[in-house]
């Protein structure tokens, strides 16, 4: 931890991909440390980003522990700081502080299926952990990506999701029909039903808007799933990711520092206050 | 140490205290010890119908309620600056961090539940990692406390919560009535050094004194108070109450004013804001405020979904934190039984009934 827990360190916008415009755009940003600073993270960590004048926001670190040179974020426009971000040009430089809160525990998953399942932003917290699979493929054994969004037009990271067929089974869906569709139409939960992946000897790791996580658990229930081994991440509102500012509980635990993390088997033992 | 001081002799202790060249403060850098030589003593004011902890000017009058407002200022402030910020876009900006200066505060006056509060806020900023604001603000703090020879208010139950009127939890120094002088006792180093300071204002307590003490002691325990009926059960009990109707009943006249928890010693939210005063270049300080549960907009995310939306919700995250959750990280209550909520709300909310209700309820 640095000498003052506040205090952000600099980084440089390198790089800018609009994935979705309209009116929940989503751009990404690849932001590398100024003076050479920056940390290591996990898959699943999260950092505080600042625009000096904007404020801070927490946003999921969506670029894989193994690549050093930057780090991913991808940010949907909704209120004051998010809203800032996307006014952005490359080369500007904000803040930074992190990483925080607890990781996915990739290792104990080394020898198992993978089924991730994603709705809309989320599938930026998970991306660290499909790519770091898909990275060191031979350690895992199937691995499946269902992705789904409103329309074709809402889907992120396309091209990226194409690129990883062949490695893994892309199960894309949107939520209502379109001409030249051409995979399932329908939510999230419905395709995973549909699909029906088995529960031998996988985890399933989710993320996304909270019916939709809600959902998803019924159904892979429904599967055969245990609670141990469906995985899912927590966003409640956050100031400080220290433990301190008391904003994003839930029961006893600050998501910040002990989420956002939690197997289901964890999260339903705690209140339902997310 | 333990000492006597007339109840005349206070000015004059608290003088040699502002005069004083303090060599060692707890935490305090060899640097920043250089530049202090002071203690800036504090004690109950009365300005505007608040009793609150000031410094300046006039002697030290402790014959008072307790106050109004509770000392966790000195440590926690409601509003601080981390860091001032100058930026021209594209460029790098200039961060000029803003560490609290190395005032020693001495607070006189501060009461055993409060004391106790200081206890419960040391938990919070240094969990998990050192909060640097409070921890350089803290290290610089000493309570003078004074015992509670009757409870300061109808609303006191410190004895219920696990404290006591006569407590030297979280306290440097304890003082203890006892009539027209005080028995004064070191608690920590620092108290030590507080009292050394006061050197010839001090006299060695008699054979006399120590049995008026323990006597005191022993009466101001068995005065009546109001009571958490079982602060043992209260976290099972809570737990079992998570969905209870019971909360939004008892909340339905909360006004939201969040009071009862900026008046608490031991509440602790905050949040975290830039303030502007430059638009090009950009100007400005982040800055920590006093933040508060009883807001719906807490927890509110952008999209509008709330975690916390109903006024029962709320009321249950004050309680249940205060009962269940920080005993559950910590192994103690959050609340020290002063009072204050219960005191201030405009509506009546009453955290005792409260708790008392949804146990009884829970079976
Ligand atoms: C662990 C975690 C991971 C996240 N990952 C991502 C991500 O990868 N991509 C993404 O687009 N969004 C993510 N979010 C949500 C993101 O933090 C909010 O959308 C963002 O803070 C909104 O800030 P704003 O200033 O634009 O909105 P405003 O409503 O103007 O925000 C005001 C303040 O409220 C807080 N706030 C409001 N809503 C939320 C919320 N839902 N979560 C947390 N803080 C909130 C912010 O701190 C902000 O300072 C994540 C949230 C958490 C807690
Ligand atoms: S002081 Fe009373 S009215 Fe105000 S927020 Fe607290 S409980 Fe509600
Ligand atoms: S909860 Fe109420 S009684 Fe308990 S310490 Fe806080 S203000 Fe005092
Ligand atoms: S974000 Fe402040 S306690 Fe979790």
């Amino acid at each position: 931890m640095p000498d003052n827990i506040y205090l952000p360190e600099l980084a440089r916008i390198a790089h800018i991909k609009e994935e979705i415009s309209g009116e929940r755009a989503i751009k990404t940003y690849r932001v590398e440390p100024v003076n050479g600073g920056g940390f290591e993270h996990n898959c699943g960590q999260c950092a505080m980003l600042s625009i000096f004048g904007r404020g801070e926001m927490m946003i999921s670190i969506a670029s894989s522990p193994l690549i050093t040179e930057y780090k991913q974020f991808s940010v949907m426009r909704v209120g004051r700081v998010s809203a800032a971000f996307h006014e952005l040009d490359v080369g500007d430089v904000i803040g930074i502080r992190g990483p925080y809160g607890n990781s996915f525990p990739v290792d104990d998953w080394r020898g198992k299926n993978l089924v991730f399942i994603g709705g809309g932003v989320g599938l930026a917290p998970i991306w660290p952990v499909i790519t770091t699979a898909v990275a060191q493929r031979a350690d895992f054994k199937n691995i499946s990506v269902f992705y789904g969004a409103r329309s074709p037009r809402d889907l992120m990271y396309k091209a990226e999701l194409e690129r990883l067929r062949g490695d893994a089974d892309i199960q894309l869906s949107v939520d209502k029909a379109e001409e030249g569709w051409k995979e399932f139409c329908g939510f999230v939960p419905a395709n995973v039903l549909d699909k029906k992946p088995s529960p031998n000897n996988t985890i399933a790791i989710t993320c996304g808007p909270p019916i939709m996580i809600k959902f998803v658990i019924q159904n892979l229930q429904q599967l055969g799933f245990a609670d141990e081994q469906i995985y899912t991440t927590i966003e409640n509102k956050m100031k400080c990711g220290l433990g301190k500012c008391g904003r994003c509980n839930v029961g006893k635990d600050y998501v910040c520092t002990k989420g956002p993390v939690y197997s289901w088997a964890q999260l339903k033992q705690l209140p339902e206050e997310y | 140490m333990e000492k006597i001081l007339g109840k005349t002799k206070i000015d004059d202790w608290v003088a040699a205290l502002s005069d004083h060249p303090q060599e060692v403060g707890r935490g305090c850098k060899a640097a920043e010890a250089a530049t202090t030589t002071h203690w800036q003593v504090s004690a109950p004011v009365l300005e505007d119908g608040i009793w609150s902890y000031q410094s300046g000017s006039g002697s030290v009058q402790l014959e008072h309620s307790n106050t109004t407002q509770p000392p966790k200022g000195f440590s926690f402030p409601q509003r601080e600056v981390f860091f001032s910020f100058e930026q021209i876009k594209g460029e790098p900006p200039k961060l000029t961090q803003k560490l609290p200066q190395a005032t020693r505060h001495a607070v006189f006056g501060v009461r055993p539940c409060d004391g106790c509060g200081a206890v419960r806020m040391d938990k919070v900023f240094s969990d998990h990692v050192a909060d640097t604001y409070y921890t350089a603000r803290r290290s610089n703090v000493a309570y003078v406390g004074l015992a509670c020879n009757q409870p300061q208010g109808i609303n006191c139950f410190c004895l219920s919560v696990g404290g006591s009127p006569v407590s030297s939890d979280g306290m440097d120094v304890l003082m203890t009535d006892l009539g027209d002088r005080y028995f004064v006792a070191a608690v920590t180093d620092t108290g030590k050094a507080l009292m050394a300071a006061g050197n010839s204002v001090f006299s060695e307590p008699t054979a006399a004194d120590r049995k008026q003490l323990q006597q005191t002691h022993a009466e101001a325990i068995a005065q009546p108070q109001r009571a958490i009926n079982n602060l043992d059960a209260a976290p099972a009990k809570l737990k079992a109450s998570f969905d209870s109707p019971l909360w939004e009943e008892l909340a339905r006249a909360c006004i939201g004013c969040g009071v009862c928890t900026f008046l608490c010693p031991t509440c602790h939210c905050f949040d975290i804001n830039d303030e502007n005063t430059s638009a090009t270049p950009i100007k400005g300080n982040r800055v920590r405020t006093w933040d508060n549960c009883q807001f719906p907009d807490f927890t509110m995310h952008t999209s509008g979904h709330n975690p916390r939306e109903s006024l029962g919700s709320r009321l249950r995250q004050r309680v249940s934190h205060k009962f269940q959750y920080f005993h559950e990280n910590f192994g103690m209550p959050q609340c020290t039984g002063c009072g204050r909520c219960i005191t201030e709300c405009s509506v009546g909310i009453d955290i005792v009934n409260v708790v008392n209700k949804v146990a009884e309820h829970a079976g």
